[in-house]
């Protein structure tokens, strides 16, 4: 061995992985090791593999002779006071023994804890090597004698005053049990500054503050990787404990490359094989897509196709789709693939996708001819509702050993981040919360000073700004693993071979230890049944509009809408979109008048251009001006001595010379950078983790060196890496984009040709989509739609669509309106229904409902249909004798209380039965909060939304509204906010800089004033531009009419705490 | 920004005490005074205003009074209790005349009845938002939503009905109180009243099973003056003997001895705060017997002294050497904690320990030429003028400093031994990065 004297393996390395424990990334050690020149490096976290794909993905992307050894184990905890073992599989077969070994001791819990005994070790023993960390003699000494062979005895030398004799004491031991002593630094960290972070991390895990801390956190800074040369000073009076790292490393062969998929065998008539029988599915598929012919085109196709799919021995995956798609179709759920896979004529013809390879171009045929070797990828979204019966479904068919979700790491994100941090400095919950709040939505990268300020925290406060400070160390921790909503992992045999599985939260269900990121290092295969609100209300719209329709007209389905439709596209140029599937965002909205989508490809364009991709890239104008002046179309071009001009062409053809998808950016590096196809992959790869690892810097140079030095355009280069790198964060292929764009235009349709139906989908959707119901039924209105209130007299669960007394079709809104009414409530109430109730007297005795159920009716306002409002609803509830618990003294026979005649209440004047309506239902069709206002604001020079867009370009103006959405596309520089009031909406557009100063205003107001300057663009879309924003929420009480002192918070009733909804957040 | 909130917790006991204090103080007004907790006195001044001069000047005196001692005062007098009540705190200083009630109220808001959240929110929701929109509303219609109770407390309100004042309830028997005719002056007739109230005071603790931690024997002077006097126990005591023992010597400890000077009329032993006690046998267990003999010891150091002065230590829980005990008043049993046994856990039991029992006030910075192993213990050193040769050392110990506190280098500890036989704790202040490191002794091994 070369490495001889100086070199040194660690073995004991736990990384964040081991939650609240390890305080480094998995990557990070790798990285370390090599710049150490370790010869190898083990990853061993506790009873866990969750972090070792996360190692191996950084390890694959180092240069191959310069790496370390990747060594595979796990760090055994036991439940019955043995010391922890370290467990390294030698090969294959061994890393079987563990993974199930970890998956018997999860399988023990529900809560997502790991309990192992000695004895199990034992029985999983063969092919492990293992190496004890004593804790003291008496245990260590008869574990040793029970394990045997290929054991090992671990000595580390952590400055605790008395290494020298402990290190003499461990090799007395070792002498007498014949076990070899290895050396081991038990690291938690790859560097000394990461202590810190650590101490922090046992706090939160101990659910202390560093001052109560004291002895749960390490005396010192010394559990990093420390060079070999450390090692073997520390050591030097056991030199062979050091050498003995090198000789265990050469034991194990075993590498996660080993690891392909079994995938399951689909059942396949006896005689056939599996491709033969892909192959007669689709082309019985095929003549049903086409029951005039098969064009030719699409016949060879499919026939290219097939050969692929054979070529790759990838049938069986195409069967298992094909099998589900058709378990969802016979129960009348609506389903659609995408993927790179699923936008072929294959799953075309077996009915995965309805999106026409006729009407669009096929990617697969681009994916066939990709030099990736890798998983096919098919996503099937479903109806939201009714997933899970595809997922019972499956679970029936593979068994629930042989089939687990994947998991979802979640991470530690600002909110959650400050909150912890927060606690551990000793913060007042006031304080985190604050500075929580300020923090957009769920993700964002760093916590600013000025957002510290904002939350109204002294950031001269050093115990803030150290928290704040940790809080940004501690994002993008991994905080601990839960389940993907849909992705699965199926196996031939058992799964728990390949990677350890652990119950889920719901009963006989598992999920695997790793998420979708590993199994595609991996290249393992999953199915993923994910759930898509708008096929949900897709679904029902077309239900609705059946049973609405004349007699004997076939259902709608995806495949059946009228194509081509020059109405449906005039409305989305209109940016006419709310709840219209993917174009429905401020910004897309924005780009619609614009783009002025006309065909299909122009919808998958629309779909995927407003993504942080492209928008960082700054493809967005360059493709555009070529939109409206195809003159402009160029192709960028290499320098003649380096290749054809026209090598970019079939790349970038169908997008005018710009690249948009991720599979063009892709190509752009095989093509004009010149990448491998190697080089290419671990470009991929790096992708994903190019925030915590330190190669984005060599791709960079690659990419944009060879560009430029083949001739590109240096700026041309530069916006292509900036582009991938917007891809990293958030990836949107064009095989993704084309399935979404089908559903755009079947929503679009609907809301065109049926609004009554599609405003009735939504809402009995919900929750989906950017827009609140207030905002659905508002849009519905102003397209002519006749809508209902709720009201006991009429209404159903869900909105359903009914002949007005005009005899027009009018949308009734349902109990699912109601904030805290109960879906058996509203069963009860239709069923009991039959011809009708007589009266409220005649309600309460039939329906029988609980007081708090008639309140909640009440108190919507929905006894209108009895002659009673609000007022008069709620105090006649108030008069009904209180609940009677047994079901002995059944209401009816309840003695019955006397006609009364009383005065009539005061009446309710009309702002506080609106703001009572936003309480109960969230919106109101009276009447706007904003318009008993308006004189105020009219006297204050507020102008109304409507008007904002008669002033000219460029004018000083201030508008102000409640706050409807707020939306933050991608990596953009803007923030969209749409204000509305009684008259209509106004966008607001908040630049990066303006936020920063209002902040709190943005995040936390709920009726807005906005002072700034109107923007027209040529296309017509009207912008205020914020210079000032100004939190008005408080003039919204004055609407109550309440002259009396609020109740304490503590007593207030959880309808009186907000006046009106919170907004809809995006990103 | 705003100015920094002081932030206090709310203390409902320390409030109720107050409140009753006042009542307390308002018995000269009427004797009938009954606690509105958590903020409200209701006096009955049935045929007592007159002697103050009419009800206006009642009025106006009871605030002012009041008003003086630093509180914010609002009243109101009205013909039923309610009635004042809300008048004092939705109209203050009105003042009613019989049957005028209903029309006072009239215009008050329905919170002035301080009725359940409920029923304010029926009434809220049916519009109703003056006492005089509810009166007018029929009482079979209300009392079929509200309850027959609103209905009583809605005609109490309005001067139709009234209900009785409930009376204080009387403190807790756990005071003993002499009183002489003739006021006593010397020493021992002090110290007899003393010794028979706690007799008197211990009878009523032992019937209850319970001891007393803070006692206070308060001595008011015919001219009206009163002295005080606190002792605190860090066990609950009931034997008059202790008592009058602990009582004595804190009397004699008194920098400024009682003074009777015309005599006191009253003698008081007030039991402050009482407290479970065991059974007053004597334990069987010898350490539990010299346990509470500590405990006395301590309790009649502390009354002689001064609680803050006889202290004990008790374990903190830090890796920083001198920070690793705090002393704390030896009476206070809040501190708990045992120490850890600084002998070694797991492998290398039963050694030497690992840290002197006591530390040096301060580590003193020593004198080391050399050390020339990289992270090893000095040679030789030099201590107080004094030169030490090490043959044997032991470490390092490395200790990081506490980041979040304050900077500090991290140190490494050794134990050494000296030619002499002499054992001492040192530590390299820094780590060892080859440059001339600062060393000190930080405690002798005995």
């Amino acid at each position: 061995m070369s490495h001889a004297e100086t070199s040194y393996v660690e073995l004991a390395v736990t990384t964040n992985f081991s939650f609240l424990r390890g305080a480094s990334h998995p990557g990070d050690f790798v990285v370390r090791a090599q710049e150490l020149d370790y010869p190898g490096i083990g990853i061993a976290d506790r009873n866990s593999l969750a972090g070792v794909v996360r190692a191996y993905a950084v390890w694959k992307t180092l240069e191959e002779d310069k790496r370390p050894r990747l060594l595979i184990g796990t760090r055994l905890v036991f439940r019955d006071g043995t010391p922890d073992i370290l467990a390294y599989p030698k090969n294959r077969k061994a890393y079987g023994r563990l993974s199930r070994l970890i998956s018997i001791g999860k399988l023990r819990t529900e809560k997502g804890e790991c309990l192992l005994d000695f004895t199990d070790l034992l029985e999983h023993r063969r092919g492990l090597l293992l190496i004890v960390m004593p804790t003291d003699l008496e245990t260590a000494t008869p574990i040793l004698a029970q394990l045997g062979a290929d054991t090992w005895l671990a000595a580390s030398m952590l400055y605790t005053g008395e290494d020298r004799r402990r290190l003499r004491d461990l090799k007395h031991l070792s002498r007498q049990a014949r076990v070899p002593l290895i050396a081991v630094n038990d690291v938690l960290y790859h560097r000394p500054d990461q202590r810190e972070l650590q101490d922090v991390l046992t706090c939160i895990r101990e659910h202390v503050t560093l001052k109560e801390a004291g002895k749960r956190l390490e005396a010192n800074a010394e559990r990093h990787l420390k060079p070999a040369r450390d090692m073997a000073r520390l050591f030097r009076a056991c030199p062979e404990a050091v050498a003995e790292t090198l000789r265990f490393c050469e034991r194990i062969s075993f590498t996660l490359a080993e690891l392909g998929q079994r995938y399951p065998r689909e059942p396949v008539a006896r005689g056939k094989t599996a491709d033969q029988h892909l192959r007669d599915l689709a082309e019985a598929g095929l003549k049903w897509r086409y029951p005039h012919g098969v064009p030719p085109k699409i016949a060879a196709i499919a026939e290219k196709e097939l050969r692929f799919i054979a070529a790759g021995k990838i049938a069986h995956y195409f069967l298992t789709v094909h099998d589900i798609v058709l378990f969802a179709r016979s129960q009348g759920i609506l389903c659609q693939g995408r993927g790179s896979a699923a936008n072929s004529v294959v799953c075309y013809a077996l009915g995965v996708t309805s999106v026409d390879p006729t009407e669009i171009d096929v990617l697969f045929e681009r994916f066939l001819n990709t030099e990736r070797r890798e998983p096919p990828d098919i996503d099937v979204d479903f109806e939201h509702e009714r997933r899970e019966e595809v997922i019972q479904y499956v679970y029936r068919r593979y068994g629930t050993r042989r089939a687990a979700l994947t998991a979802t790491v979640i991470h530690y994100r600002p909110r959650s981040a400050i909150r912890e941090v927060g606690k551990v400095f000793g913060l007042s919950e006031d304080i985190t919360g604050k500075l929580a709040d300020t923090v957009w939505g769920h993700h964002g990268d760093e916590l600013q000073e000025q957002q510290v300020r904002q939350g109204e925290a002294d950031p001269e406060n050093a115990a803030i700004m150290r928290a704040v400070d940790f809080a940004n160390r501690l994002m993008g921790f991994p905080r601990h693993l839960s389940q993907h909503v849909g992705g699965f992992v199926l196996a031939r045999y058992k799964l728990d071979w390949t990677v350890p599985i652990g119950p889920a939260a719901m009963k006989d269900r598992w999920f695997i230890e790793w998420d979708k990121d590993d199994l595609d290092t991996l290249a393992i295969m999953k199915v993923d049944v994910l759930a898509l609100g708008m096929l949900t209300c897709i679904r029902k719209a077309f239900d609705l509009i059946h049973a609405a329709g004349p007699d004997g007209m076939p259902k709608l389905t995806l495949a059946t809408v009228p194509q081509n439709d020059a109405r449906v596209y005039d409305m989305l140029c209109n940016a006419d979109a709310i709840g219209v599937f993917q174009v429905e965002s401020r910004a897309q909205m924005n780009m619609l008048p614009r783009l002025k989508p006309r065909t299909m490809y122009d919808l998958t364009v629309e779909v995927a251009i407003v993504r942080p991709g492209p928008i960082q890239g700054g493809m967005v104008h360059p493709y555009l001006k070529r939109r409206a002046n195809p003159k402009l179309i160029s192709f960028p071009a290499p320098h003649p001595d380096h290749g054809p001009a026209d090598e970019l062409y079939t790349v970038l053809e169908k997008t005018m010379g710009v690249p948009l998808f991720q599979e063009q950016a892709m190509r752009l590096a095989i093509v004009a950078a010149q990448f491998s196809a190697e080089e290419a992959n671990g470009l991929r790869r790096a992708m994903a983790t190019f925030r915590n690892v330190g190669t984005i810097g060599s791709f960079r140079e690659k990419f944009v060196g060879r560009m430029t030095a083949r001739g590109y355009d240096p700026v041309f280069a530069e916006n292509c890496f900036e582009q991938i790198k917007g891809f990293g964060s958030y990836g949107f292929p064009e095989s993704h984009a084309a399935s979404f764009a089908l559903l755009v235009y079947v929503s679009a349709w609907i809301k065109r040709h049926h609004p009554t139906a599609f405003a009735a989908a939504l809402l009995n959707s919900q929750p989906m989509g950017f827009y609140a119901p207030a905002e659905i039924v508002r849009c519905a209105r102003e397209h002519g739609v006749p809508v209902l209130g709720p009201d006991a007299a009429f209404s159903d669960w869900d909105s359903r669509l009914e002949r007005n007394a005009g005899g027009e079709l009018a949308l009734r809104l349902g109990f699912r309106q109601l904030d805290g009414f109960r879906e058996d409530d509203a069963r009860t109430i239709m069923a009991e229904r039959g011809y009708g109730y007589r009266d409220f007297t005649d309600f309460t005795r039939r329906t029988a409902l609980s007081h708090r159920a008639l309140v909640t009716l009440a108190e919507a306002d929905a006894f209108r249909g009895f002659g009673l409002d609000r007022r008069e609803g709620l105090w006649a509830v108030r008069r009904l004798p209180d609940d009677i618990p047994l079901p002995l003294f059944a209401p009816r026979n309840a003695p019955e209380q006397g006609p009364e005649t009383i005065a009539p209440l005061p009446a309710m004047p009309l702002s506080e039965h609106v703001l009572a309506d936003y309480q109960t239902t969230r919106l109101s069709l009276k009447g706007y909060p904003t318009q008993f206002l308006r004189a105020g604001f009219a006297a204050e020079g507020i102008t109304a939304c409507a008007d904002v867009g008669k002033l000219r370009d460029g004018a000083a103006v201030r508008c102000a509204g409640v706050v409807l959405v707020r939306q933050r596309p991608g990596e953009g520089t803007a923030i969209f906010i749409t204000l509305s009031d009684e008259t209509g909406v106004c966008n607001v557009v908040v630049w990066e800089r303006t936020f920063a100063r209002f902040r709190k205003e943005v995040m936390g107001a709920r009726l807005l004033l906005a002072k700034g300057k109107v923007q027209k663009s040529p296309e017509g879309v009207i912008h205020l531009m914020a210079e000032t924003l100004i939190d008005r929420s408080a003039d919204l009480q004055l609407l109550s009419g309440e002259t009396l002192p609020r109740p304490s918070p503590a007593h207030r009733h959880p309808r009186d705490v907000r006046v009106l909804p919170p907004s809809r957040d995006f990103h | 920004m705003v100015q920094p909130l002081t932030i206090v917790a709310a203390d409902e006991r320390a409030d109720a005490k107050l409140l009753d204090g006042i009542a307390d103080w308002c018995d000269r007004f009427t004797p009938l005074v009954s606690l509105d907790v958590p903020d409200g006195l209701l006096l009955d001044v049935t045929g007592a205003a007159h002697l103050f001069g009419g009800e206006a000047a009642m009025l106006s005196l009871v605030i002012r009074r009041i008003g003086e001692q630093g509180f914010a005062v609002q009243g109101a007098i009205a013909g039923t209790s309610l009635a004042a009540r809300a008048l004092a705190r939705y109209a203050p200083r009105s003042i009613v005349p019989p049957g005028g009630e209903a029309q006072v109220i009239a215009p008050l808001p329905i919170t002035a009845l301080d009725c359940e959240d409920n029923i304010l929110r029926a009434l809220r929701h049916a519009g109703l938002k003056t006492l005089g929109m509810v009166a007018e509303r029929l009482a079979s219609e209300l009392a079929e939503r509200l309850g027959r109770g609103f209905v009583t407390r809605l005609r109490v309100m309005l001067g139709e009905s009234e209900q009785p004042l409930t009376p204080r309830r009387p403190l807790p028997d756990l005071m003993a109180e002499q009183r002489f005719a003739e006021p006593i002056v010397s020493q021992d007739a002090i110290a007899a009243s003393l010794l028979s109230l706690a007799g008197s005071l211990s009878g009523v603790l032992e019937r209850e099973g319970r001891g007393v931690r803070v006692l206070e024997a308060a001595f008011f002077r015919a001219d009206g003056k009163v002295d005080r006097i606190a002792i605190r126990a860090g066990e609950p005591l009931h034997d008059p003997a202790v008592i009058l023992r602990l009582l004595r010597q804190k009397l004699d400890a008194l920098i400024d001895p009682l003074d009777a000077g015309f005599g006191f009329d009253v003698v008081r032993l007030e039991a402050l705060l009482a407290e479970e006690t065991n059974p007053a046998t004597i334990s069987f267990d010898a350490n539990e017997n010299a346990r509470r003999q500590i405990a006395f010891l301590v309790d009649r150091l502390s009354v002689r002294f001064g609680e803050h002065r006889v202290q004990r230590f008790v374990p903190q829980d830090t890796h920083i050497p001198e920070a690793a005990a705090a002393a704390v008043p030896a009476q206070d049993r809040d501190f708990a904690g045992d120490w850890p046994l600084h002998r070694r856990a797991g492998f290398l039991k039963g050694g030497p320990p690992r840290r002197p029992l006591r530390l040096l006030e301060r580590p003193e910075e020593i004198d080391v030429p050399v050390s020339d192993v990289p992270e090893g213990a000095p040679r030789r050193f030099r201590w107080r003028r004094a030169r030490f040769d090490v043959t044997r050392a032991e470490g390092p110990e490395r200790i990081a400093m506490e980041w979040w506190k304050h900077a500090g280098l991290t140190r490494d500890y050794f134990r050494v031994e000296t030619r002499e036989g002499q054992r001492f704790w040192l530590f390299r202040d820094g780590l060892d990065h080859g440059l001339a490191p600062r060393w000190y002794m930080q405690g002798v091994f005995a």
